[in-house]
């Protein structure tokens, strides 16, 4: 029945179709609609072609600077958190132990549920009146609560922790998966050469659990590059626009003030931003782990 | 391929309407559902045959307003009618989005509603809106605690934070604050900051000549007197992050003094299923500067029709039915909004159950729109980063943040100078 390869086009065609039309499509309409001036509430201006105009204001706006370091340091604090609290519940978990499947089940909570109802949840949370955040620091003392969404410098905080809480158990998830692949024979080969546990842990899991770790830190920092609905929820970018990150600045952008063309070239920033730090974790720690691998 | 999509997509939405002609009311979910939906009821008994489906979306009106652009930016055929916040008509007007009313709705009849809310529903010489009710920013407080205390309800801002130091300090009452407000980053702080602002003889912007007016002195004295007056002194941090529910939640405990809202907190305020401090709230105009005149934000909703519905001579009989006389009294009876429609005002019955409703009369006369253009989006954002940063943060630098803020209205302002050329 084979003839050519024919049948193998068929079977990928609908896949191929689908990455085209809902991911390639919008991201070079995002390329096309930032070298444009097009805003919505003003049609009688236009769709004009104004080149590189869109990313010489964006290189010069404070907020679209501002919004830049806020997202970075976003990333910069919430990503090592989460992989290094998902490798510690991941190692919890890989033990055997009474209750272990309800604890696995009980772990993935937080991320089963929407972020849009778990921001709600922290911002009640952090509510500087009926807050649990106040009363589990202060008890009755009301006259000390803190109002953690209103001060400037901890309305970020508040956030990096909503999201740490939300996002640790995917980290750990991936990272689990990571350490059942790593063959028993290896830790007890190590016992009977007398390595300590720090040993194991040291040189086998840690290089075995590599790969996993790596697609964890990958996934974790394009997500939080991209973060927007915690900010969304908990304060719309404000205080001050302490918490006014990128992707939440480029919605503001298109969504609400029309300026598709602008707003554009923020989403082409976040993209490649996105792109460039994958292509630096995969060269920098596959390149390792490749290496690694030849010289065994 | 779209058109395979469209096909299965009308295939859907014909197969669900059999038999029935549907209208999409796009809306956000009232404090008191009752009287919607009777009065949807009572449209759908005089229209056999027609099914209102109401899509409620979110409470916030920035957050409404994506809801709604985005439903028009993709042309969305299904919705007929929404609501329109007053700053949005010029917006969705210039845009293309709302349907010019001029054919249903003549000046004749416009004259029956409040000039402020007609204004802002105009852009260029036509109307893209129909007044449902008009809100206006007013000053609510604790008659009790004032009477405690022999105090007057206070005229001016200076007053107002005068007594309630004095109450704070005497009513040693750790939960208490002095005045309870919007200072979030959002829409509510331009209304709150406009206030403040207006009534120390500012604008916000010059509409003649497009532009900003942020950086006047009389602006940034009325900012700093936030910051300094307000905020650090009788407010708690927390109202940096307060919308509407909730600072008027901690007025209804009875733990504010003062509080900024707009008229549909007297409702609340007096039910005594939802409020504690029911028959001690009392109402008056916002207080102003020495000197000068009280200003309120104006406010309100509108019904608009979205250029893309098929069925617009239905849509605008479901927007005359939920807009006329009947309709806006009874929505004014049960939710204490106020109705833009004059008449209203001088009905026995509403006034006998709201007599606030008179003083009310002169305030929504008297109050002032937000900047009436395409681009009021744009301004709005510019000003809610310039207003949050100037008061969250105690020693921030009101002279360079007002002249930045200043320079960028006047860089989106110049967007609309550039587009009169051809």
């Amino acid at each position: 029945m084979r003839n050519g390869r024919d049948p193998i086009w068929r079977f990928l065609l609908p896949s191929c179709v689908f990455v085209l039309l809902f991911s390639l499509y919008p991201i070079v309409e995002s390329f096309r609609l930032s070298f444009y001036r097009l805003i919505l509430t003003l049609p009688w201006l236009g769709q004009r072609f104004v080149g590189w105009e869109n990313y010489r204001d964006l290189a010069t706006d404070p907020v679209a600077l501002n919004s830049f370091v806020t997202s970075l340091v976003f990333v910069a604090v919430t990503t090592p958190a989460e992989v290094l609290l998902g490798l510690g519940m991941a190692l919890v978990l890989n033990e055997s132990f009474r209750g272990r499947g309800w604890l696995r089940a009980a772990v993935l909570v937080p991320w089963a549920i929407p972020t849009v109802v778990a921001s709600q949840m922290w911002r009640f949370i952090f509510n500087d009146r009926y807050g649990l955040f106040n009363f589990v620091l202060f008890g009755d003392a009301t006259e000390r609560y803190w109002a953690p969404l209103a001060e400037p410098g901890l309305a970020l905080v508040a956030i990096m922790i909503a999201d740490i809480w939300k996002t640790t158990s995917f980290a750990a998830l991936i990272i689990l998966a990571g350490l059942q692949g790593i063959p028993a024979q290896l830790y007890e080969a190590a016992s009977i050469d007398g390595a300590t546990a720090w040993q194991k842990f040291r040189h086998i899991t840690l290089p075995l659990v590599k790969p996993a770790l790596l697609l964890a830190l990958l996934f974790r920092t394009i997500d939080a590059l991209k973060v927007f609905d915690l900010v969304f929820v908990m304060t719309q970018g404000g205080p001050a626009d302490t918490t006014n990150v990128l992707q939440f600045y480029g919605y503001k952008k298109i969504f609400a003030e029309g300026m598709v063309g602008y707003g554009s070239a923020i989403a082409v920033v976040v993209f490649l931003l996105s792109l460039i730090l994958s292509l630096i974790y995969i060269r920098l720690l596959g390149a390792r782990l490749l290496a690694k691998e030849r010289s065994l | 391929m779209k058109a395979l999509l469209t096909a299965f997509f009308v295939c859907l939405i014909a197969s669900s309407a059999a038999g029935q002609t549907q209208l999409r009311f796009v809306t956000w979910k009232p404090e008191t559902t009752a009287v919607w939906e009777q009065l949807i009821a009572d449209f759908e008994r005089r229209h056999p045959g027609v099914k209102v489906i109401r899509e409620v979306g979110p409470n916030s009106s920035t957050e409404f307003h994506d809801l709604v652009t985005q439903k028009l930016r993709n042309q969305d055929a299904e919705m007929d009618v929404f609501f329109m916040d007053v700053i949005w008509p010029s917006e969705f007007a210039a845009a293309g989005w709302a349907l010019p009313l001029d054919r249903f709705f003549p000046v004749a009849q416009q004259k029956e509603f409040f000039a402020a809310p007609i204004a802002a529903n105009r852009y260029r010489g036509h109307i893209y809106g129909v007044p449902l009710f008009v809100d206006a920013g007013v000053l609510y407080f604790r008659k009790d605690l004032l009477a405690k205390y022999r105090l007057a309800p206070p005229r001016t801002w200076p007053e107002l934070v005068e007594q309630a130091r004095l109450i704070l300090a005497r009513e040693r009452d750790p939960y208490l604050t002095g005045y309870s407000a919007q200072f979030k980053q959002y829409e509510g702080l331009v209304c709150n900051m406009m206030e403040f602002i207006m009534s120390n003889g500012a604008t916000l912007w010059d509409e003649e000549n497009l532009k900003s007016t942020l950086d006047s002195a009389g602006a940034k004295q009325a900012v700093r007197f936030v910051r300094d007056q307000i905020i650090r002194t009788i407010s708690h941090r927390g109202v940096l992050a307060y919308q509407e529910p909730e600072s008027l939640a901690l007025f209804t405990q009875g733990k504010a003094i003062f509080h900024r809202n707009w008229p549909y907190a007297w409702e609340v305020a007096n039910d005594p299923k939802r409020s504690k401090i029911t028959g001690q709230v009392g109402m008056e105009p916002l207080p102003a500067f020495p000197g000068q005149k009280s200003v309120a934000a104006l406010g309100g909703w509108q019904l608009g029709i979205s250029r893309f519905s098929r069925k617009a001579q239905l849509a605008w009989e479901f927007v005359e039915h939920m807009t006329g006389r009947e309709a806006q009294k009874r929505i004014a009876l049960a939710t204490g909004r106020g109705p833009a429609r004059l008449a209203l005002y001088h009905d026995g019955e509403l006034l006998a159950k709201e007599p606030h409703f008179r003083e009310l009369y002169e305030t929504f006369t008297l109050a002032a729109p937000r900047p009436i253009t395409p681009v009021y989006l744009p301004l709005s954002n510019i000003m809610q980063r310039y207003f949050s940063s100037a008061v969250a943060i105690a020693d921030s630098d009101i002279d360079q943040l007002a002249h930045l803020a200043a320079r960028d209205m006047d860089r989106v302002l110049s967007l609309l100078q550039g587009g009169r050329l051809p």
